[in-house]
């Protein structure tokens, strides 16, 4: 099939106008997708800006009120995967992050050790305020196996 | 068991090696008995693969924790229903349960091909043999069902909670078979472009398949909405998660592709662009499985991540590169003698859909792969949420709405300004009747405003559609309305199967905006006794019951729900914990009427203040999703059923393709 000039316009502005869309769409709606360490370290340029931030929830950490469905806890990195070697780190004090959530039920799988994103603004040092905390479903419920 | 089923996927790996090494010898060879051979070496094939699931199932039923798989998977608790759908609850099953569904279809091709398309038949065979060989590699070579465990355990992990929910028991295979299907028309694509016949018999052959495929992609997404929106607790069904856009992208291809053949077969354009299509959707299903098993990209719910990321992304790979190659060396043979002639053309909002909806797939693909990319390009993770996608898909979605009204009544070729009068003052004037109409109700967000507008005008395109035809079947064959009305559509399923499906897709374009816009979300604390107001309703909470058995602990509150003074019912709200891997989980209660649903979720209970905690949502419309997900593949149904006039066609087809092969063989006689 030939295309006259004349759609070649028509189906060019239509391809524009989504490309247009996309990027505007992501730069009004992109945010910075973390670490517990990138995140505390960049912090202070981040203050105030939408994050997502994925970290382990630190046992010992949680209070939860259901009267004002308040949560408050902190996060740790997420230990390597296996496999990836591991520098030693030991003297170095683990970094945390203490996140206060409101207004939101605490979700199901929310416990110690469970793997977390969250999602809302950094409001102080080391501090999330949080409009969401989602708990990733652990894939796996294998059995350690021996050795 | 496990020596059983390891043995016939290792047999059906070879035997789908065999049948692409006798295919291709006999296509070197013009030898009939070879090709032959290779069919049958593929209904070997789907015994085997049979056998291997018959295998693993009956493993699970038995809860045989010897092997690893049924001892991840599953407990002597699992009730027996979700023992069966374990199957496809861990990633080694799952594998298995595609690699299933892809033997039995090429059995079923293999089967069609015995007598109709023979020329291509070798090469479909060698295309969808060649996919199976990936997935049965996989299966013995990478990620092993019948992998034992030893010790076996006494008891099994038991399956994901999640997973224990009737939606999930058949919002997995209705997806694969919508992911799996699309192996069909790509393969016979394959086949058309290898052998140069690219005229449109491809897209004859494929229609019913793509049409199947279609339908479970269809009906697949709305299982998986149901499904979140049921297990989930949260008061939606669509977070345009990876996972969910996974499923979606092939879906939109698809369907830009059913309306695309459509002016290749009637006016023998857009041939790149439809062989471009399969092969983008066969992509995309292959891109959705990857994302899902690969980890690359995080989703909330990947129930079954792993290492496989780097096999699929190879093959992924090979398929696009192999196909586009092949459809870049074709171009030559693909011109098309006809061309556009005016944006006031069927010919061009047909191609303005299809631009939008891929479109749309694109932004969804860019969305769910821009935190890779943006880790790639600057070293920063950079998500993008549902605001990016609704952003920029909303305003798509209330274009192809537009199209989808214009496209059927709009004339072929060049529309007239009559045709254009004629056709459109109803449907216009249906489309400022609503808007005014939910303007006085107090709508005042443009985007509903022109969406309510808009969806009336497709309804009032496809009433005037169905009215022209009664109205003219009323004076060529004197019928009575109501008899003209069901002839018309068993006459010409296809047109009217398809304003069917419009009409499911505007229901659930009605129940996108009025869940979006409209949607009120109440949190309360209350002690027994208490009550509170949402919307038009008083929630009273009676207190709590317990439920106790040896699969899980179930805490139910019972809320009374009233209106103007009068009880209405019970919900029970609950959450469940499951003994086996200590996991709670939440069951919603839903009181559901066509105008809104009142949804309840028991958010917790704390034991020392006696509060209940409930997460209300009143969502309206929101029924009109699952209403609409059910005409769609009802009208589905209509388009796919056989229809004497098509079948002449093909019978026609084929006899002056046998005239052809006639005249041929009397030349090479005379030849000879």
């Amino acid at each position: 099939m030939r295309i006259k000039p004349r759609f070649l316009i028509g189906g060019g502005l239509i391809v524009a106008a989504i490309a247009y869309l996309i990027v505007i769409g992501i730069r009004s709606t992109s945010e910075y997708y973390l670490t517990v360490d990138e995140a505390a370290a960049r912090q202070s340029e981040l203050l105030g800006q939408p994050v997502r931030v994925a970290g382990r929830v630190k046992a010992g950490s949680i209070a939860w009120d259901p009267s004002s469905l308040s949560l408050s806890f902190a996060i740790a990195p997420l230990p390597p995967e296996d496999g990836v070697k591991v520098e030693p780190v030991s003297m170095r004090p683990q970094q945390e992050i203490k996140v206060l959530c409101k207004g939101q039920p605490k979700p199901d799988m929310f416990a110690a050790g469970r793997d977390v994103i969250v999602e809302g603004r950094f409001t102080g040092p080391n501090f999330v305020s949080a409009d969401q905390v989602m708990t990733s479903c652990p894939s796996k419920y294998r059995a350690k196996k021996a050795g | 068991m496990t020596l059983i089923g390891q043995l016939a996927l290792a047999l059906a790996l070879l035997l789908a090696l065999y049948s692409i090494g006798a295919n291709i010898l006999g296509l070197r060879r013009r030898g009939d008995d070879l090709v032959v051979s290779a069919r049958h070496a593929l209904w070997a094939m789907t015994a085997m693969v049979g056998l291997a699931a018959g295998a693993l199932w009956s493993g699970l039923l038995r809860s045989d924790f010897s092997l690893e798989y049924v001892a991840s998977y599953s407990s002597t608790t699992l009730p027996t229903v979700y023992k069966i759908t374990a199957l496809w609850g861990g990633q080694q099953g799952s594998l298995l349960f595609w690699t299933l569904l892809l033997s039995i279809f090429t059995a079923i091709v293999a089967f069609q091909t015995r007598a109709r398309n023979a020329e291509i038949a070798p090469y479909v065979l060698i295309v969808m043999a060649a996919v199976a060989v990936f997935f049965l590699g996989m299966l013995n070579l990478v990620t092993r069902p019948f992998d034992a465990m030893i010790p076996a355990p006494a008891q099994g992990t038991d399956l994901n909670p999640l997973l224990q929910n009737y939606w999930m028991a058949i919002h997995p295979p209705s997806l694969y078979t919508g992911y799996v299907s699309t192996t069909v028309p790509f393969a016979f694509a394959c086949a058309a472009l290898m052998t140069r016949r690219l005229d449109d018999g491809w897209i004859r052959s494929t229609r019913r398949w793509a049409l199947f495929s279609w339908f479970f992609l269809t009906l697949g997404n709305m299982f998986g909405a149901r499904w979140a929106y049921e297990v989930l607790g949260w008061g939606g069904y669509w977070a345009w998660d990876p996972v969910e856009n996974a499923a979606f992208m092939p879906w939109l291809v698809m369907t830009a592709y059913l309306h695309s053949v459509m002016v290749q077969e009637r006016k023998d354009m857009l041939k790149v662009w439809n062989l471009a299509l399969i092969g983008m959707a066969f992509a995309l299903t292959l891109f959705g499985t990857f994302i899902t098993r690969s980890g690359v990209i995080s989703s909330v719910h990947s129930f079954t991540q792993s290492g496989l990321g780097p096999y699929f992304l190879t093959f992924l790979l090979m398929v696009v590169i192999g196909y586009s190659g092949l459809l870049l060396s074709r171009l030559k043979d693909l011109r098309s003698p006809a061309e556009l002639e005016s944006y006031l053309s069927r010919e061009a909002a047909f191609l303005f859909n299809n631009l939008i909806l891929v479109g749309i797939a694109f932004a969804v693909f860019w969305g769910t792969i821009f935190p890779v990319i943006s880790e790639a390009v600057r070293g920063v993770k950079i998500t993008v949420g549902p605001p990016f996608f609704n952003k920029v898909n909303g305003p798509l979605a209330l274009a192809l709405m537009f199209l989808m009204g214009v496209g059927p009544l709009i004339a072929w070729r060049r529309a007239t300004r009559k045709n254009l009068v004629q056709s459109f003052a109803a449907p216009a004037a249906a489309a400022i009747v609503a808007g005014l109409f939910a303007f006085y109700g107090g709508v005042r967000h443009w985007y509903v405003l022109t969406g309510f507008s808009l969806a009336a005008f497709v309804l009032a395109t496809v009433v005037v559609e169905f009215e022209r035809g009664v109205v003219a079947r009323g004076r060529m064959v004197h019928e009575s309305p109501p008899r003209a009305l069901v002839n018309l559509v068993a006459k010409n399923n296809r047109r009217y199967g398809g304003y069917i499906v419009h009409i499911g897709l505007v229901f659930a374009f009605i129940a996108i905006i009025g869940s979006s816009f409209f949607k009120t979300e109440i949190k309360r604390s209350v002690r027994e006794g208490q009550s509170f107001e949402v919307g038009p309703y008083r929630l009273v909470y009676l207190g709590l019951s317990s439920l106790d058995t040896p699969h899980l602990e179930d805490l139910g509150a019972r809320l009374s729900v009233m209106r103007n003074g009068k009880m209405l019912e019970v919900l029970e709200p609950a959450k469940l914990l499951y003994k086996r891997q200590q996991q709670p989980a939440t069951r919603v209660a839903i009181r559901s009427t066509l105008g809104s649903d009142l949804y309840v979720v028991l958010a917790g209970v704390d034991d020392q203040s006696g509060l209940a905690t409930f997460d209300v949502f009143l969502t309206p419309l929101v029924s009109w999703l699952w209403l609409g997900g059910l005409t769609m593949a009802l009208g589905t149904v209509v388009t796919m059923w056989p229809n004497a006039r098509e079948r002449e066609a093909i019978a026609a087809a084929a006899r002056r393709r046998m005239g052809d092969l006639e005249r041929e063989l009397a030349i090479d006689v005379r030849g000879a």
